[in-house]
């Protein structure tokens, strides 16, 4: 595979070995010479690094993924603990209340109408 | 977590399809003993455990996929094919109006004058309000498009920004619906014409709402990083739904609004 570097997305894309050879669009200001290296910048784990800022927010997916994927036996719906708990027991309150009242209901519902 | 030697998703007990199926009883026997009895506690009780339900379900599938890494590519296959699925039936279920709107215009009864619009309808000019929203919903599915390659070249400014777009041009055009049924000069009451406009009209205002809706859940993922270049089903789904939600207004815009006036 040959590639030529795009001058509408600015990436390199695939292309033809006779383009490969015949390069276009590169930036006049390419330097000639690499860049001096330095030494002795101290290396960070990207763990450490902490939450990279972004456009609107930061990212917690990391942190989440680490919270969802912690083996407790806790199903998916309960995992986030106490806000998911009281979540769940509402609906299921509503549900079996609300079966209970339906069916009161229908039997009402059910009876002639004698006036 | 025992090691699985299988790239299939084996879901947790969930309490989600009980809670549902209560929620659908309360639903129709609340709309009977609405309908009966002009009280409507038990439609409303079934009404808010329909929307709890589907928001637990929805946000636990989220978690599935996105937190726990469940979604592999065997399962997304599943899932591509249940929204193919999904889709096709959506297809028929407009392609009955379609069927109840050609039926009755194009040999039109002689109670209707035999003619088509029926005598005393005066339809809405497709060359106004309709025409518009034709274009508004064609230039939602291009910032859906855009949004869609922003995602899968990591642009992520650009894809909110496009994704917003998309879902202000879809209450646009609700708002511009709500506008055009407030003005009509016929009703949903004014025989088969004012019923299948209606209900076809109707039906497809229901499903832009609900394509917005999918979209603004979508938005939501997206500003809170849920979406990567390569994996991004949730997205592609709520695209094809509104390409599917755009199609259909082509069709209803070229038969009824344009052909059948």
């Amino acid at each position: 595979m040959y590639y030529k570097f795009s001058g509408i997305t600015q990436k390199l894309t695939g292309s033809g070995p006779a383009v490969a050879y015949n390069p276009q669009g590169l930036r006049p200001a390419v330097p000639a010479e690499p860049p001096a290296m330095v030494f002795g910048t101290p290396t960070r784990v990207l763990s450490e690094a902490g939450p990279a800022v972004d456009f609107m927010g930061v990212n917690k997916v990391p942190d989440l993924q680490r919270i969802f994927q912690t083996t407790d036996g806790v199903p998916v719906h309960l995992k986030r603990g106490y806000p998911d708990r009281l979540l769940y027991r509402t609906t299921m309150a509503l549900t079996v209340g609300g079966a209970l009242y339906c069916l009161v209901a229908l039997y009402f519902a059910a009876q002639p109408n004698r006036k | 977590m025992a090691h699985q030697a299988h790239p299939y998703h084996m879901v947790d007990p969930s309490p989600w399809p009980l809670t549902g199926a209560v929620a659908a009883l309360l639903l129709t026997s609340g709309l009977a003993i609405w309908f009966h009895f002009n009280s409507t506690i038990l439609m409303t009780l079934g009404l808010v455990l329909l929307l709890l339900t589907m928001l637990q379900w929805w946000r636990d599938i989220v978690r599935e996929g996105t937190f726990q890494g469940h979604h592999t590519p065997p399962v997304q296959k599943g899932l591509r094919y249940g929204m193919i699925l999904f889709i096709t039936s959506e297809v028929f279920f407009f392609l009955g109006f379609f069927w109840a709107f050609y039926h009755a215009s194009l040999a039109p009864t002689p109670e209707l004058g035999g003619c088509w619009p029926p005598t005393g309808i005066i339809p809405l000019n497709p060359f106004e309000v309709p025409l518009l929203n034709t274009a508004v919903l064609l230039a939602s599915g291009v910032t859906v498009t855009w949004a869609h390659h922003s995602i899968m070249e990591g642009e992520r400014k650009q894809a909110i920004q496009s994704l917003t777009l998309t879902i202000l041009l879809g209450f646009y055009f609700t708002f511009l619906q709500a506008m055009e049924y407030y003005e009509a000069p016929f009703t949903i009451a004014d025989g088969v014409y004012g019923s299948t406009f209606f209900v076809a009209t109707g039906f497809h205002g229901l499903h832009v709402i609900i394509g917005s809706t999918f979209l603004a859940v979508c938005l939501l993922r997206q500003i809170r990083f849920h979406f990567t270049s390569e994996h991004h089903f949730g997205f592609e789904a709520a695209a094809w739904y509104w390409h599917f939600v755009d199609v259909v207004w082509l069709f209803l815009y070229i038969s009824i609004y344009w052909w059948g006036s």
